[in-house]
Parts: structure tokens; C-alpha cells; sequence
């Protein structure tokens, strides 16, 4: 299983939802890693992953490649998980990239 | 000037015994042109009126001096050297305060004899020549004034240690570069203060272009940088109404020749002019009213003039695929087109993307510039551009007012940043917080001398940009951005973790997280002093030699591992800005694609270099990696560079850098390709960028698959 990058900023309207999600998800086990854009390692990342809106999530498999990814929009927790516990099936790279 | 004193010879044997008086026979030839008596007064009253030591003081050093003069037997004595004479006394009495009061500018006889025989390597746009050499001069001269006197001594050390750099000392009493807008002058014609003939508004479209190349040579008589021009093509269309294609051909001609010929500013440079063009309406001009002949507005608004605006860039690239009079690439000026959504939205785009290809790749002048989503975007001047704000959209529906300026450009040693923290994050971190704060203090002490000048109004210094036609300055004080520029992050990295940021995604990241670190800073400090703090990727020349040159003197062994190039001929340099290393063999997509990571974070705009070398990929291949660096990337700007070899016997050009002429055999020619953001002869270019030449990686294998069909996708 690969892990989940949550990426926010502090003064953003819809990030508080975000964040929950990744509070769900690490109550099941899964490792989730929190970026805040307004720090230095929050923003290297997002660059990193062409982040240009928040909150954004992107679920990496376990070589840090890119499954897939919601930018600027928040996915229910079901969405998220659909893509989290196939992955061992799922390779492939990320079939949408939602621009925000 | 020096003066000079002569003592004559007989009267020498004479002022032995007089040696208390103050009628020694001396003649002073002062810098007035003019032969003096010697006079210890004149020492005095130069003390007084430059220093603030009291009568008392001053008349001793006096008295020291002469006597000093007196006892030395010198037949000449100069000027200079009377009042290093007077320095020391002061220096003995420990007024260093005086002393830095009192200084004199300027150059030794050696340099002086240098500088006129022998070209500027400093900045390869300079030709040689005596319209350059007073150029050099007056840089000196004023290089040491900003040095001593507007920059602090703290700022002022940081420079000479090459912590960081002050870009354009030599302008001191300039603002950096400017972004125009052809509204002001079809506007308010050409009213210059100071100039004797007022030009109303232009009725006809050569007489609109002679108020543009005039003004330009103006404008740039006033900025040290670049003069850009926004939108063109637009705001020449509603003049260009019913114009036969040979006639928009003959003017584009004229435009492009007129500004690569124009070898007016700064010491006999052609003016360094930017052409930012667009092949749509841009959204924030499409209902603005439209200015016409004679400066009326024709009633109409911009969205009415496409097909004018698009057969003028047309035109423009038709002048460029041509070349000059032996087929060399026009140098200046550079043409920026505007890649955007609403570009893929317009009829026609397809051919005019082939066309502007054909043209980087046979020429090498087109820039695409990616302004990508729905946010609108200007372009200032180098490759600074913005986002607009509501402010600026307000500003769009008078486009006169879109005037914008960046104040100047300070450069940071990253590699530096990295010797001194010795493998250490948090002091890494913390020195170049440091070394930002320092950029920042250098920025507000040239904002106050600037306003300084500013505030003489249209009878000042700066009457150009004092001058209110529309109500408010024509320099918007308010609207300037102050650039914080890097060099070297690269070796920053390379020192830091011990891997180039191409050689792992590890090495990679930190480099991102030190630009995070630096765009965080300069955000912040813009909030704290309400001013447009920004990171630019500085062209750096010649900063990446000095900085390299410098560090092999005070970082060294380790240095001596660290700088690129070759040492033994003294071809150092530092990768420059946030580039990959320029020798690093990379696809170049996947060099785009990399380096535009950064671009985000680089508000003053960014840029990916792509050596071709020899290649000439097909104008197919070109469009092709333009709409996927348009679509898969984030970065920012793109320019294809091919190299030439002029022939200086049969005036030809051919592809490559060689040695020989490819039609004539003759070996007088030269190679000619761009150096950092312009074309230029490699006779003109330092020694840093001769030795990045060498190494760039030029992705002539790239381009010849891609011909043949085998196209590579997109990584
Ligand atoms: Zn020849």
C-alpha cells in the first residue's frame, strides 16, 4: 500500500475538510502526510507535484509515483479510499488530473 | 580629469628656503582646465565643504601636507595624490568619516589606456568603441559612488565579498528595466521634457513607429535593463486598417531593423527591446476602446481589430525568417509571443504556431511564453511579468497606465550560502535568510535615492519619469517590484548534499525547498515594507563568473570541486538561477518539465533554455513540444537556441559553430548564438559564459529522432 500527501494552507475555506479525511484514514492505518503551503517543506513539495491550489490530495504508491491526485477539490472519503486499498492492482499513473 | 602639478624646475631650489610660506611655486592644473598657483587655502576649503572637520583641523592637515610636498622633492604631483596625501592625514587622526567624505572617483592611467584599446567583457551588447568607452568611464565613476555613498557599508561589503551582487552599479541614478505601453504616446504623441519639438499624436502608422523608436531610445536613456512593449501587435491594428500585405511587411521590416539598428543608449547598444505579442485578443483588452489615428479613440474596441493584430505578427515573423542583410538572426529586437488557453481558442493558430516554429528553429528569436489558466498575465520587461490584479484590470480599460518598472535586481551566491553552513540545514536556512535580508536592505536603500531623485520633479535627473500627462508620474512608484535574483542553486545543492539536483529526486527536492525558503522570505518582507518583493532568475552574464571566481579565492579547495568549467583556463561559472547543470545529458521535455518546477515559485518570471546546436528540427516538432511544455508542464517560458557562423569574407551565414566558413572556406568569421537572454558574437563574451558554452548539452540526437519519426513522448 502507498500513502496519501494532503496538502493545505491555513487561511483556505474548504482545507478543513480535507484534513479530515486524512484524520479517517489514519485512524485505519494508512500513512498520511500533512503539507502545509504557507511552510518550507509544505511548498517544496506542492511544487514538486505542480500543486497550484489547495487543499489538494495525491496518493502515491510506494516508489513516491504519483496514482492519483484532486487538486483544489475535496473527494469524499469513499472516493479516496476506492483508489487507496486497490492499488496492489492499479499501477498505472493517474487518470485525471483535476485542475481547481 | 587629473590635475597635475608641475614644480619648475629653478623655483624648485627657491620654495627650499620658503618652506613656511605658503607661495610655493607651483602651478595646479585643475580639472577646470585651468593652471592655478599652489594654494594650501584650497585644501581647507575643500575639507570644509566636504567633511565635517572644524577650521582648526582642516588648516593643520593644510599645513601637513604642503609641508609634505615641500621636503619630498617630487617634480609632478598630481591632484589624485594631493588629496591621498590629505586622506592619509586624516586617516592618522582616525577620521575615517572625513575620509570616506573626501574621496576621490575614479580610474588609474593603466585601466583608463585599457579600457580604450580594449573591448567590455563585462556585457557581451556592448561593442567597442568610443561611444562605449565613455560608457565604462562614467559606470565607474558612478559604481563607486553608489558604492560609497547610497548603499550602506554593510550592503556595499556583501557586494565586493560577492555574498550577493548589485546588478547595474554603473546605472546607479536608473531604475532596472521597464514594461511599456504604446497607448501613452498614441495617447499624448511624443512630449518629452526637455526635448525642443512637441509631436502630437501620430495619424500614420511610420509616424507612430518613429514616436516608439524615439521614445524607446528615451526610455532606455532612463532604465539600465530592458524596454518592453505589450501587446504590439494590438495597439498598432487600428492603424494598419486597410494596409496592403506589402505594406505591413514594409513596416514590420522597418519596426525590426529600426530597433536592431538603433545603436544609440548606453554606450552604442542597440536598446534592449522586448516585443510581447499575442495572437488573440487578450481578455483584459477585448473591450477596452480602441485608440486610433491621431489619438482619437475610433469608436470601436480592441475586439474589432484581430484580423489586423494577427497579419501584423505574421508579418513580423516573416521579417524575422529572413534575417538580416547577410541572414544572421536579428539579435534584438525579441519577440515574446503569448502562449495561452484563449491562443488554442483562436482560429488560426495552428499555422501561426508552425510559422513562429519555423522561425526558432531556422532563427532561434521566437520566445513562448506560457501564460497558463484563466488568470490574466502582463509582461514587464526582461522576463518579469505578473498576474493581473484587480487594480491592474481597472488599469486594462485605460491601457496607458499599464506602465510598470522593476527598481533594480540583487543577485544571491547561493553556492556561498552552502560553504558557509558547512553541511548544516537549519544554518543554511538561516544564511540565506541573511543573505535575502541583505537583497531587501540594498533594495530600500535604492528606492530612497531613487525617490530622491524622483522628487526634483520634471526638473531633475529623472524629469522622463517625473513627468505627470495623465495625472500621475510616469515611473508608478507604487507598482515597481524589487527583484531578489539567485545564481548557482545547483552548487548550492551540490555542496549541501553532495549531488547535483539532476542526479537524484533527493538532491532534486532540496533544491525546491530552498526556493520554497526564498519565495516564503520575499513574500513576507513584501508585506512587512508593502512593497513588490520578488525572486527572478537573474541572467547573470557575468555574475556567475564572479560569483565562481570569487569563491575559488575565499572557499577554497572545496570550491575548486564545486564550480563548472575549466579552471585552468579560468572558464568558471556557476549553473545559472535554478537551472539544471547546462552539461547534464536530459530529454530536453524532461528538462522543461523539471526546471518549470521551480518556475511557479520564480514570480518575476523563469525560463528553460533548449541548445540546439547544428539541429533544425522540423517546424512540426517544435509546435508539437511548445503545446506539450503548454500542457504538461508548469513551466514558464521557452527558447530554442541554435548556433551560427557568420562569415566576415562572403558575408554568408551558416548552421554550427566552426571554425571556417561553410560557403568560402575564409577563417574570418563568427560564431554567433544566445548567451543568456539575447543573440550575440562569442567574440564579445566573458570567460565564464565561453566555458558554459563548451558544456551545454545540445540535443541535436533529440531533434534528428524526432524527424525521422520517431517521436519521443512526453515524460
Ligand atoms: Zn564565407
Amino acid at each position: 500500500m502507498g500513502f496519501i500527501k494532503i496538502f493545505t494552507k491555513a487561511k483556505c475555506p474548504k482545507c478543513p475538510a480535507a484534513k479530515e479525511i486524512g484524520k479517517e484514514l489514519k485512524k485505519e492505518g494508512v500513512s498520511v502526510l500533512n503539507y502545509d503551503l504557507d511552510t518550507i517543506d509544505g511548498l517544496a513539495e506542492a511544487s514538486f507535484y505542480s500543486i497550484r491550489s489547495t487543499p489538494s490530495i495525491v496518493i502515491e504508491d510506494e516508489e513516491e509515483r504519483e496514482v492519483i491526485s484532486w487538486r483544489g477539490i475535496v473527494p469524499t472519503l469513499q472516493e479516496v479510499k476506492q483508489h487507496l486499498f486497490p492499488l496492489t492492482s492499479s499501477l498505472s499513473p493517474s487518470p485525471g488530473r483535476g485542475e481547481g | 580629469m587629473a590635475s597635475v602639478i608641475e614644480m619648475k624646475g629653478n623655483q624648485q631650489e627657491l620654495f627650499k628656503h620658503e618652506i613656511e610660506t605658503t607661495d610655493m611655486a607651483l602651478f595646479v592644473r585643475t580639472s577646470d582646465e585651468a593652471m592655478l598657483g599652489w594654494d594650501r587655502q584650497r585644501i581647507v576649503d575643500a575639507l570644509m565643504r566636504e567633511t565635517y572637520v572644524d577650521f582648526d583641523t582642516a588648516k593643520e592637515v593644510a599645513r601637513e601636507v604642503e609641508d609634505l610636498i615641500a621636503t619630498s622633492k617630487i617634480k609632478m604631483i598630481t591632484s589624485p595624490l594631493i588629496r591621498e596625501l590629505v586622506d592619509t592625514k586624516l586617516v592618522e587622526r582616525g577620521l575615517e568619516q572625513a575620509r570616506k567624505m573626501h574621496t576621490r572617483l575614479g580610474m588609474p592611467l593603466y585601466d583608463v589606456d585599457q579600457l580604450i584599446l580594449h573591448p567590455n567583457k563585462e556585457n557581451a551588447n556592448v561593442p567597442h568603441g568610443p561611444e562605449a568607452t565613455n560608457l565604462t568611464l562614467a559606470e565607474r565613476i558612478k559604481k563607486e559612488y553608489a558604492l560609497l555613498t547610497v548603499f550602506s557599508q554593510e550592503i556595499a561589503d556583501a557586494h565586493m565579498r560577492g555574498d550577493i551582487h548589485l546588478h547595474d552599479l554603473g546605472f546607479i541614478d536608473r531604475p532596472y528595466c521597464s514594461g511599456q505601453s504604446l497607448e501613452y504616446i498614441k495617447r499624448f504623441g511624443l512630449s518629452l521634457p526637455n526635448s525642443i519639438a512637441m509631436a502630437k499624436p501620430a495619424k500614420h502608422p511610420e509616424v507612430l513607429l518613429a514616436h516608439m523608436v524615439k521614445f524607446a531610445a528615451a526610455l532606455q536613456s532612463h532604465f539600465a535593463g530592458a524596454i518592453g512593449w505589450d501587446s504590439i501587435n494590438l495597439f498598432f491594428a487600428p492603424y494598419l486598417v486597410g494596409m496592403s500585405d506589402q505594406e505591413m511587411e514594409q513596416l514590420a521590416q522597418m519596426m525590426i531593423f529600426e530597433f536592431s539598428q538603433q545603436a544609440v543608449a548606453r554606450g552604442g547598444q542597440a536598446i534592449f527591446t522586448d516585443l510581447n505579442l499575442y495572437w488573440e485578443i487578450p481578455k483584459h483588452f477585448e473591450n477596452v476602446p480602441a485608440i486610433g489615428p491621431g489619438g482619437e479613440f475610433t469608436g470601436k474596441t480592441y475586439s474589432d481589430y484581430l484580423e489586423e493584430s494577427q497579419r501584423f505578427a505574421k508579418a513580423l515573423f516573416d521579417v524575422y525568417q529572413e534575417g538580416d542583410g547577410s541572414g544572421r538572426p536579428f539579435f534584438f529586437p525579441k519577440p515574446l509571443v503569448h502562449i495561452t488557453e484563449k491562443f488554442f481558442q483562436t482560429p488560426g493558430h495552428t499555422d501561426f504556431l508552425y510559422h513562429i516554429c519555423d522561425v526558432a528553429s531556422e532563427k532561434g528569436n521566437t520566445y513562448f511564453v506560457f501564460d497558463r489558466g484563466e488568470t490574466a498575465k502582463i509582461s514587464e520587461c526582461c522576463r518579469l511579468s505578473f498576474k493581473l490584479d484587480q487594480t491592474d484590470l481597472e488599469d486594462a480599460k485605460h491601457p496607458w497606465k499599464m506602465r510598470y518598472c522593476a527598481l533594480q535586481n540583487v543577485t544571491l551566491n547561493l553556492p556561498r550560502i552552502a560553504y558557509l553552513a558547512k553541511g548544516d540545514d537549519a544554518k543554511l536556512f538561516s544564511k540565506t535568510a541573511e543573505f535575502i535580508e541583505m537583497a531587501v536592505k540594498a533594495h530600500l536603500e535604492k528606492k530612497l535615492f531613487i525617490e530622491k531623485l524622483l522628487s526634483l520633479g520634471e526638473k531633475g535627473p529623472l524629469a522622463l519619469l517625473a513627468m505627470e500627462r495623465d495625472g500621475s508620474p510616469y515611473l508608478r512608484m507604487g507598482r515597481a517590484s524589487f527583484l531578489v535574483g539567485m545564481v548557482g542553486l545547483n552548487e548550492l545543492v551540490q555542496i549541501h548534499t553532495g549531488q547535483e539536483m539532476h542526479q537524484s529526486k533527493q538532491a532534486f527536492k532540496f533544491g525546491l525547498k530552498v526556493i520554497a525558503h526564498m519565495k516564503l522570505l520575499v513574500d513576507r518582507f513584501s508585506q512587512r515594507y508593502g512593497m513588490r518583493f520578488v525572486l527572478e532568475q537573474t541572467p547573470a552574464e557575468s555574475t556567475a563568473y564572479r560569483f565562481a571566481k570569487l569563491d575559488l579565492k575565499f572557499h577554497s579547495p572545496k570550491s575548486g570541486h564545486i564550480v563548472k568549467g575549466d579552471i585552468s583556463k579560468g572558464e568558471v561559472y556557476y549553473t545559472n538561477s535554478t537551472y539544471l547543470n547546462n552539461s547534464a545529458v536530459l530529454n530536453p521535455i524532461e528538462r522543461v518539465r523539471q526546471e518549470g518546477l521551480f518556475h511557479p515559485l520564480i514570480e518575476a518570471g523563469a525560463l528553460t533554455h533548449i541548445w540546439l546546436g547544428e539541429a533544425r528540427p522540423s517546424k512540426s516538432s517544435l509546435a508539437n513540444f511548445v503545446v506539450k511544455t503548454f500542457q504538461l508542464t508548469q513551466n514558464d517560458q521557452i527558447a530554442f537556441s541554435p548556433e551560427f557562423t557568420a562569415c566576415n569574407r562572403c558575408h554568408r551565414t551558416s548552421r554550427g559553430l566552426r571554425s571556417s566558413c561553410a560557403y568560402c572556406g575564409a577563417e574570418d568569421v563568427e560564431g554567433i548564438t544566445r548567451i543568456t537572454g539575447y543573440f550575440t558574437k562569442l567574440s564579445s563574451w566573458n570567460k565564464g559564459k565561453l566555458g558554459e558554452l563548451r558544456d551545454r548539452y545540445r540535443n541535436q540526437a533529440f531533434f534528428a529522432q524526432k524527424n525521422e519519426g520517431m517521436a519521443v513522448e512526453a515524460g
